[in-house]
């Protein structure tokens, strides 16, 4: 398992950088009503970004919802999940929508946190049934794409393991993080030989979301282009 | 005065006697004995309380055990924490037996991880070498490893083999002159009384200016409550492996020395004993 770390050393996200590309990341967020937040932890400066989001598996999703689903196509949300067949995005039933609670219900939870260690973000997720009864690692591991299994399988480092969350102390189900800076480095050096302004956090969130059921409207990309200022 | 190394065995070989009751509401067939056993401080309670296992598997029947977990006074024990630092944080001054209770049921989800074999025990002690040699070589000194090795040092954990272990494991502890020490020192401050489980940041052993930091050093930037002033009260220990190092003990030494296997630095900090 040799790998060289050297050219990571340019690349680090400090812990300044990650919470400005959050910042940035989060006040897109809200202008398109994702539901991304920040969330502080208790009784210190630290904190993370936080999303809730609640899923049907295919097939059920409530005819109420079609119109939903055609408004986030006009969005050009990624429809990786759709398109395979595995989940329907749904809303997080905010004030006053009624949806089924049928038995396929899934609430999953996302949390990007800083990692100091590794001076990059990791991505934590735990998901429940809407009784509370969480889903175990298998469970999680059935509701990943075939395709990106093969890829999660390659290696030890790769795959989804259950870890304490950092700030909760509470089990959550993690990416690792050690080879983050290999698929990461290239699109970061890229950005910087354009001149092109790059939200680290969002370019890194569409490469490991969609393999946990996490997907980025692709306005967030486009949001991130109209920067003038590249953040350090 | 003792020598370096032999602080190294000192802290490998630490025990703490535990005894094991299994809890009132389990369904037995008879009534269960407690088991006594001594606990390793540097080893994981899942690695080794097979025998804990086997001796209540012994009037209980199979379909009433579910994954065994254990609790001391109400907390549920961490496996994936070092057991010495589980009994510096919880029973620290409390009189020995430590008394753990034994569960089958009603596994706490929100609190514990799952650990359904000993792989998971080697792929996260696996993953926090990996994690400290990130703060100390950039991951350089692991990586660069063979697989071979790494199984070694999972192995002489495992069958608490010193030897074994660290012939492995003072690579991990290599540095350049030059450097004066590792890039950032491998810790996690753990205590009771807040929800965030532990502090953990960078910091360096030595500054730019070439002045070696300490564990006072330490706990000023991290924790700084933990410090007593000058004139005030002393309000907390500070523990590692069962003892109050000197604040004044530098960094870099309590690192090379006192790190657990996993190559951190397990600090607790724990209200003073009220007697």
């Amino acid at each position: 398992m040799s790998r060289d770390w050297g050219s990571a050393e340019d690349v680090c996200l400090g812990e300044q950088t990650f919470r400005l590309c959050c910042e940035e990341f989060i006040q897109h967020s809200r202008s398109i009503n994702d539901e991304w937040d920040w969330e502080h932890s208790q009784g210190s400066e630290d904190g993370y970004m936080k999303k809730i989001l609640l899923k049907a598996a295919n097939g059920s999703t409530p005819p109420a919802w079609d119109d939903q689903r055609n408004v986030q196509g006009e969005k050009g949300e990624l429809e990786l999940e759709a398109q395979h067949g595995v989940y329907e995005e749904l809303e997080d039933p905010g004030a006053g929508c009624s949806i089924t609670t049928g038995p396929e219900m899934t609430r999953y939870e996302y949390h990007v946190v800083y990692s100091s260690s590794y001076q990059s973000p990791v991505l934590y997720f735990r998901a429940c049934k809407l009784d509370g009864r969480p889903l175990s690692l298998e469970e999680i591991w059935e509701r990943v794409h075939d395709n990106y299994k093969d890829r999660l399988l390659q290696g030890p480092w790769d795959t989804i393991t259950q870890q304490e969350h950092p700030l909760l102390g509470q089990p959550f189900f993690i990416l690792h993080p050690c080879r983050t800076h290999e698929f990461m480095t290239p699109i970061i050096q890229a950005a910087k030989e354009e001149n092109r302004h790059l939200n680290v956090i969002t370019a890194w969130l569409s490469m490991v979301g969609p393999v946990v059921g996490l997907a980025l409207p692709i306005s967030y990309a486009t949001a991130a282009s109209k920067h003038k200022t590249a953040p350090d | 005065m003792a020598d370096d190394k032999d602080v190294l065995r000192d802290v490998w070989f630490g025990r703490i006697p535990t005894s094991f009751t299994l809890y009132q509401d389990e369904i037995t067939e008879r009534e269960a004995d407690p088991y006594y056993l001594l606990l390793p401080r540097v080893s994981y309670l899942t690695l080794v309380t097979d025998k804990v296992k086997k001796h209540f598997q012994k009037v209980m029947k199979q379909e009433d055990m579910g994954e065994m977990w254990l609790e001391y006074e109400g907390t549920p024990l961490k496996w994936h924490y070092p057991i010495g630092l589980l009994f510096d944080l919880h029973a620290s001054n409390t009189a020995l037996p430590w008394n753990i209770t034994v569960h089958f049921k009603n596994f706490p989800e929100k609190d514990l991880l799952h650990c359904t074999s000993n792989y998971v025990i080697e792929a996260h002690f696996m993953s926090c070498i990996k994690e400290a040699d990130a703060l100390k070589h950039k991951g350089q000194v692991i990586n660069e490893m063979q697989k071979k090795d790494h199984k070694q040092l999972w192995m002489g954990l495992q069958n608490d083999k010193f030897d074994q272990f660290w012939a492995i494991n003072r690579k991990l502890m290599e540095y350049s002159v030059e450097e004066g020490g590792f890039r950032y020192i491998p810790f996690r401050i753990y205590q009771t009384t807040s929800d965030r489980p532990f502090i953990q940041k960078l910091f360096r052993p030595v500054t730019a200016e070439g002045q070696t930091h300490t564990l006072g050093d330490l706990l000023k930037e991290m924790f700084s409550a933990a410090v007593t002033p000058d004139d005030g009260e002393k309000k907390y220990q500070v523990v590692i492996h069962g003892i109050e190092p000197v604040l004044e003990t530098p960094l870099q030494w309590l690192s090379e020395h006192l790190s657990y296997p996993d190559n951190f630095l397990h600090i607790s900090v724990i209200p003073m004993p009220t007697d």
